[in-house]
């Protein structure tokens, strides 16, 4: 009897497991997407409040709140464009964040590429930057300014930048991704004649599409919220990046929050949707080393 | 080849497109259309043009109006502004024996819009005028 019996395929023995799981554990499905709902509308409420009040400029402490926009109109973003100098401060923005954004996809690459190799004091290396990881960044401004004045840099653009070419995190991130790579293919490659820089460039960039995307939105994300740091190296008003001129745009006019709200709002479209646009990147780049053993 | 191709259809590519086609419309359509043109027409309440009417212009800002050009009214009531150089702009007409008008205040779209006003500045003749 035993003998006719057929031991059960993996396959049956997984799609088994898998209807007992939901069957036994998992929420219903509308439940699930009656909760996701309330929470993305706890989450975007904020957002929709912000763009609501740019098109209408009523006051945020009215009560009782109204939910739909009564009399919507542009004239609060387009006294923002004019009565500051909002495309210049956009363009410096802009200018750092491209900076920013090219050293880090460079030199984060690099970095991370040193990491991949066995050499001696690896573990120190490695320990020094997670450590560097915990102290922040305003205990390091005196001595940052310090060098930024010594090198001639501050007040321009690259003074600006400076500091946010090369993020610990990032390093990481790239340095996960590089792992993922096979080793033979660095030896095929360096057989066929390639120099560690052309290593880097032509296999390792080229197989991390993940995490250069990932580099390319945090570099961009943080140099374009960037406060302290602009705040304390520029010292021409035409040079200042976004962030900047809303507190001057705060510390200059009173009483225009459709206007404050208009110039929130266009400070933070860009970086929306540069995150939308590579966000299946980023995520995958965030976790490409999560699984690795 | 392949590969452009593929990047140039990507949303990396797309959707910078989508925005700078609409921006860049939008600066062509500013450029044929900022002569900095104002017109309009000046009124009484009763809806007859009134010639001689001095309009005056300011400019506004964050927080103050400051004049920036007086025209007078045409014999059938209409004036015009060349020199408008702001977005945001309040218009006040006055006569010697009207009482002035209010002061309009005109929103554009962009700097130096050509614009022509729906509604006329409407002034009032004095009652204690003969």
């Amino acid at each position: 009897m035993s003998q006719n019996m057929q031991p059960p395929s993996v396959k049956s023995l997984l799609s088994n497991g898998a209807k007992k799981r939901t069957s036994s554990h998992a929420l219903p499905t509308w439940l699930l997407h009656i909760s996701l709902l309330l929470i993305s509308f706890c989450l975007l409420l904020p957002f929709y409040w912000v763009l609501k009040t740019s098109f209408t400029g009523e006051n945020i402490f009215i009560y009782p709140p109204s939910l739909i926009p009564q009399d919507p109109h542009p004239f609060f973003y387009i006294d923002t464009w004019y009565y500051i100098p909002f495309a210049r401060y956009l363009f410096n923005s802009v200018v750092v964040s491209v900076l920013a954004i090219v050293a880090n996809v460079v030199f984060n690459a690099m970095a991370a590429y040193a990491l991949t190799k066995h050499f001696k004091g690896k573990s120190l290396v490695i320990t020094l930057l997670l450590s560097c990881l915990m102290i922040p960044f305003q205990t390091t401004i005196v001595p940052a300014y310090l060098i930024t004045g010594k090198i001639g840099l501050l007040n321009s653009y690259l003074g600006v930048a400076l500091p946010t070419f090369s993020t610990i995190v990032c390093i990481f991130i790239y340095k996960a991704s590089f792992d993922a790579i096979p080793t033979s293919l660095i030896e095929a490659a360096r057989i066929d004649g390639l120099s560690e820089l052309q290593v880097i460039l032509k296999i390792m960039i080229p197989l991390s599409s993940s995490a250069v995307a990932s580099n390319v939105i945090l570099s961009f994300i943080w140099s374009w919220n960037n406060f302290l740091w602009p705040l304390i190296v520029i010292r021409d008003p035409l040079m200042q990046t976004l962030p900047l001129g809303l507190s001057r745009f705060l510390s200059y006019h009173e009483n225009t929050t459709g206007a404050l709200y208009a110039f929130c709002t266009m400070v933070l479209v860009p970086g929306i949707i540069i995150f939308l646009m590579a966000q299946k990147e980023f995520i995958r780049g965030l976790t490409s080393g999560a699984t690795k053993g | 080849m392949k590969k452009l191709f593929t990047f140039l259809r990507s949303r990396f590519v797309i959707i910078p497109l989508a925005i700078a086609i609409p921006v860049g419309a939008w600066n062509i359509y500013i450029t044929q259309h900022a002569d900095g043109v104002v017109y309009g027409q000046v009124l009484t309440a009763d809806g007859l043009p009134v010639a001689g009417v001095t309009i005056t212009m300011m400019e506004k800002n964050f927080t103050t109006n400051s004049e920036r050009g007086k025209v007078v009214s045409a014999t059938d009531g209409h004036f015009i502004f060349t020199n408008n150089r702001s977005h945001n702009i309040q218009l006040r007409a006055s006569k010697q024996g009207y009482s002035e008008s209010e002061q309009k205040v005109v929103r554009l779209y962009f700097k130096s819009q050509n614009v022509t006003l729906k509604e006329p500045l409407v002034i009032t003749p004095n009652q204690d005028k003969p």
